[in-house]
């Protein structure tokens, strides 16, 4: 059966969207591991079906600030995919890549800036080729763009662009976990509601 | 500026004699602030998309068409006339400069619409601060009509 509207998913399809986080963001994991040099390890990973203002409490508020890296989706399936990265995240980030921190977004300059594009970049290809490979499914990827904003505003992006078909969001994703800390960075996947009939379908949960 | 009244996304909250609206973090939203001064009456709308085009129409106050009509109607049942009614309005940000996708600018035509819709219902535009990169969180005072907008990496705007 299709489903129109987010609040109509089974336990069974939730089930097995979590399994894809749980996939995607394993990969996303190891290949943050790598970059770093670290051992990062994944939390549980979570499907979240949220109403609009649910999710801005959520992620920690409207008005903190941090550093979002956005890719979209087309090809067979489209949707939005985020790296919502805060401060611990980007100053792990920095230390491991360019042996220096921040205190401040303000100094976050060019070359900081892309190397949180290209570990942002590199997680959500990663998260998405296993996607891709496990539900034969293919994903076409727009070039990462990226900005350090509010972040319910960042978040408010995939509200926005499927706000005609549902008064809900829908984030697919996990947390790290890298030396026995929280690492603060989410890793959100959010498809369209055709699309996410089309993954469930090929997956073979639904008719 | 304690007893501050929070607007949520796809929201409207009104306040009459004394108050301060705020709504949190507008990307490619728009919040939008309408006044009657002459019974100290005001709302403050967040709006998410330009046009309502979905079946059922549960939730008009996500739209900037419905949304701006509720409101209106809302206060028109609170004595206000439609030739006092002033509005403000901040938003309609491009939060990603994203190449190919089909992400389109959604704050844009928000913006559009919002022009069109206040066109249409005869209100009156008395300010706004829309369009760019930055996000916004926007204070109204419903007695003075004065209106404040927060951004990160940019200083307050009063309007």
């Amino acid at each position: 059966m299709q489903i129109k509207n987010l609040d109509e998913l089974t336990s069974m399809e939730i089930d097995t969207l979590r399994e894809i986080g749980s996939i995607g963001t394993g990969n996303a994991a190891t290949a943050l591991g790598q970059l770093l040099g670290r051992e990062v390890r994944i939390t549980l990973p979570e499907v979240r079906i949220m109403g609009y203002n649910e999710a801005i409490e959520w992620i920690g508020g409207p008005e903190a600030v941090t550093a979002g890296v956005l890719v979209g989706m087309g090809g067979q399936m489209s949707g939005i995919m985020l790296s919502v990265q805060q401060m611990g995240f980007i100053n792990l980030v920095l230390e491991s890549m360019l042996s220096e921190s921040i205190s401040d977004y303000m100094e976050l300059n060019e070359l900081r800036q892309s190397a949180l594009i290209e570990v942002g970049n590199i997680m959500i290809s990663t998260f998405i080729n296993a996607l891709s490979g496990l539900s034969g499914i293919s994903v076409d990827l727009t070039v990462p763009a990226f900005t350090v904003d509010m972040q319910g505003a960042i978040l408010s992006v995939p509200m926005a662009v499927y706000g005609g078909m549902s008064d809900y969001l829908m984030t697919i994703g996990g947390n790290f976990v890298c030396d026995n800390k929280q690492v603060p960075c989410h890793l959100l996947l959010s498809p369209d509601i055709r699309s996410l009939n089309f993954l469930l379908q090929k997956l073979g949960v639904t008719e | 500026m304690n007893e501050k009244l929070t607007v949520g996304i796809a929201d409207m909250k009104m306040a009459k004699g004394s108050g301060v609206l705020i709504t949190y973090a507008l990307g490619s939203c728009i919040g939008l602030c309408f006044q009657d001064p002459a019974l100290h009456l005001g709302a403050l709308l967040h709006i998410m998309l330009p046009l309502n085009m979905e079946p059922g129409r549960k939730n008009p106050l996500k739209y900037a068409d419905t949304g701006i009509r509720e409101t209106l109607r809302q206060m028109e049942a609170k004595g206000a006339s439609r030739k006092r009614i002033t509005v403000k309005i901040a938003g309609g940000a491009k939060m990603f400069e994203v190449n190919g996708g089909n992400l389109g600018n959604i704050g844009q035509r928000n913006i559009e619409s919002v022009h069109t819709i206040l066109r249409q219902e005869g209100i009156r535009l008395l300010a706004e601060d829309v369009g760019g990169k930055v996000a916004r969180t926007l204070l109204f005072d419903v007695v003075s009509g004065q209106g404040c907008i927060r951004s990160y990496g940019r200083q307050d705007v009063l309007f």
